[in-house]
């Protein structure tokens, strides 16, 4: 079964009945002259998938190469000053890893949901939700012994995350409202939520900042080691990424949100509850955003201020999910080369002058080659001698 | 309180709603094209910003504001250029496609003027000459009414203009007729023989240079500089304006005068001393969107193919 997300033409039928010339498609009218012709795969495999992507990345890499010799600067140099400042050494390879670990979360957020087809675009705001979550937990819960005390905060924030997205699911189920646009404008909503929070009721004392209190010590997260920032929140993404693996292959779940996910319709002929299995996957993916934002919170800012959200770790999860072609392993992978990425760019542009912006730039164009490569890939190159009379009616 | 009711900030509040809704309306009225022909292009935010850029690139370096529009129409259209190729020929999901092309063009802008502009170290922002207001004779007189609406930027009439431009377009001509209905019925429009991709580029690419146009109005109207934040969101609130006008010209001009109406009064609390929590006003728009789409269900003009790529002989 070919699982592609965002692919509905490849959900419902296999391609043409017995593989027949495809010049429908208005790609093949490249090939049109030279006799060779595309043609749709009946099925797309996942090593041609990974292959794909790999070129993807390599393509990418030559384009950011050609920009940064227009910049002016040796592409040698850039690339590794930029790996040093990532991975060079033990201290910038750790802390790689702590700009990974909600990077992770939100990238399987976006990933459980896409699995489903339910276009969450809102785990920005769901991470919001769940740093909310936590804060509000630690607020109002303070007598709580310090291992109960984790377990609430987390909790909290899945909560929250998913109370935020079921907001979207909810509406789609009940009325039928677009849940991309929903999810995008809850974005907002709570950014000003929070805006509001931070400058009223939990505004710190004393301080022109908006900003709450510094959190006691006695709720961060432990760390692994005295020279690094890395924390707890690590792990917990690493199993919440087999967890969720294991829900989207090996239960009944699973089955039916991947079903829902590949064709609606045939889902809920089968007898699988469509609104049911939307409003779980939300929840879920909700509550991965939120604890996203509990791991930040409690690992490393441990206090929620104006800056809490303009990392964009909620958009950025989006895009890791997609160039991980939606895979929990793909995702930690993607999300721990996304944070060598912004974490080796300081050093780049430091060591050689190039933006940091030019990160952002490297993940919308890996984003778009990886894109086209999935569709690519559905498609191979054949001789086509026989079917020429066929290419005498006109294109549409 | 009292303070706040005077004559002059009320006045001033409504010049400023007038001023903010501008760059919303132009790529709000873009976008409805663009979404007519069954495409949404979800990097309207990127769009501006790269129209914002290249505005004021093209603008700075020559020295000329109107080809620093003309700068901003080309990057816009760019984008939608290849919006257009990743949607309408190789048929890559819209959502996916517009937020890459988001991203791609939030970092395209930001390093490109980093690489143009910033020598290292802080440097002076590089500024250009802004649009004069172009006060409209006689008509700018009338007390209120005159400030209000006829002492804008001229981008802001062009703007007003465009909105029954688009409709008249989308409803009173043939190719309006025409992108409408592959937005909602394209396996029909194909056995008809009306061209689909060809339309939904033309759609699409103007739905970018309008949004560069858009952005181009902060850089070059506004600000008379370019900095990586300076759509601020506004790309998301065109979106969110279309779908609040129900896909209706009319209602999108409403919309835009009602979002720049309460981002305007914002402000102005902000600088009073009133204690109202001028967030509340800042996500109300978001709020009436979503209300919007669950009141307008039944009698919504969304295009019915909207998202939905068209492979022909498939379904």
């Amino acid at each position: 079964m070919s699982e592609q997300v965002g692919d509905t033409a490849s959900t419902g039928t296999g391609g043409e009945p017995g593989g027949g010339p495809t010049r429908r498609d208005p790609l093949s009218l490249l090939f049109q002259p030279g006799g060779w012709r595309l043609e749709r795969r009946l099925e797309t495999r996942a090593v041609h998938e990974l292959y794909a992507t790999l070129i993807a990345l390599a393509i990418t890499a030559v384009i950011i190469g050609l920009l940064v010799i227009i910049a002016g600067v040796s592409p040698l140099s850039a690339f590794s000053s930029l790996y040093d400042g990532a991975f060079g050494d033990r201290e910038s390879a750790l802390e790689t890893l702590v700009q990974a670990t909600p990077l992770i979360l939100t990238g399987l957020a976006a990933a459980i949901a896409f699995r489903a087809g339910v276009w969450n675009i809102g785990g920005q705001g769901q991470f919001i939700a769940g740093a909310i979550g936590t804060w509000w937990v630690y607020d109002t819960m303070p007598g709580l012994p310090a291992p109960l005390l984790f377990v609430a905060m987390f909790a909290g924030a899945a909560v929250f995350g998913a109370v935020w997205a079921s907001v979207a699911s909810v509406l789609l189920v009940r009325y039928g409202t677009n849940e991309i646009l929903t999810t995008v404008m809850l974005n907002f909503v709570i950014d000003y939520g929070l805006s509001w929070l931070l400058s009223g009721p939990w505004q710190a004392n004393n301080t022109p900042y908006s900003q709450t209190e510094r959190m006691v010590e006695s709720t961060f997260l432990p760390r692994f080691f005295d020279d690094s920032r890395l924390h707890l929140g690590f792990a917990i993404a690493l199993v919440m990424a087999a967890v969720v693996h294991f829900v989207v292959r090996r239960t009944t779940l699973g089955f039916e949100l991947r079903a829902v996910g590949v064709n609606k319709q045939a889902a809920a002929y089968k007898g699988i509850s469509t609104g049911a299995a939307i409003i779980a996957v939300m929840a879920i993916s909700g509550a991965l955003a939120g604890m996203a934002g509990a791991g930040e919170l409690l690992g490393l800012h441990h206090r929620i201020n104006f800056e809490f959200g303009e990392q964009m770790i909620g958009f950025t999860g989006i895009i890791i999910a997609l160039v991980a072609r939606l895979h929990p392993a793909g995702v930690i992978v993607v999300a721990i080369a996304f944070a060598g990425l912004l974490n080796g760019s300081t050093q780049m542009q430091i060591g050689t002058g190039i933006p940091a912006a030019l990160v952002t730039v490297i993940e919308g164009v890996a984003l778009v080659l990886v894109l086209l490569a999935a569709v690519a890939c559905r498609y191979r190159l054949r001789r086509a001698a026989a079917h020429a009379d066929e290419s005498a009616e006109g294109p549409g | 309180m009292e303070d706040f009711f005077t004559y002059s900030v009320i006045l001033g509040i409504f010049v400023a709603t007038v001023k903010i809704a501008t760059p919303l309306l132009i790529a709000a009225t873009g976008e409805l094209v663009a979404e007519s022909s069954g495409i949404l292009n979800l990097s309207l935010e990127g769009t501006m910003t790269i129209g914002a850029f290249t505005g004021f690139l093209v603008a700075n370096e020559t020295g000329s504001l109107w080809l620093g529009l003309v700068g901003a129409a080309v990057g816009g259209g760019a984008l939608g250029l290849l919006m257009a190729l990743m949607t309408a020929t190789v048929k890559v999901n819209q959502v996916v496609a517009g937020l890459a092309l988001n991203i791609l063009g939030l970092g395209g802008a930001f390093f490109w003027y980093r690489s143009v502009y910033d020598e290292g170290g802080a440097v002076a922002l590089p500024t250009v000459d802004r649009f004069d207001t172009a006060t409209v004779p006689l008509l700018a007189d009338i007390p209120a009414v005159g400030e209000i609406l006829f002492d804008q930027h001229w981008l802001t009439y062009f703007a007003v203009l465009m909105v029954p431009a688009t409709f008249i377009f989308l409803y009173r001509t043939k190719y309006g007729l025409e992108l409408r209905s592959i937005g909602h019925n394209p396996e029909a429009c194909d056995m008809r023989g009306v061209g689909i991709i060809s339309r939904q580029y033309t759609a699409v690419v103007y739905g970018g240079v309008m949004a560069g146009l858009g952005g181009a109005f902060l850089s070059l109207s506004e600000a008379g500089q370019f900095f990586p934040d300076i759509i601020a969101g506004r790309g998301w609130i065109a979106l969110a304006i279309v779908i609040f006008g129900n896909w209706r010209a009319s209602w999108i001009l409403v919309g835009s005068l009602l979002f720049g109406f309460l981002e305007a009064t914002q402000l102005s609390l902000q600088a009073s001393d009133v204690n109202l929590p001028y967030q509340l006003l800042l996500a109300l728009p978001f709020v009436l969107t979503i209300a919007a789409l669950v009141l307008n269900r039944s009698r919504s003009r969304v295009p019915l193919a909207l998202t939905i790529p068209y492979h022909r002989g498939e379904r």
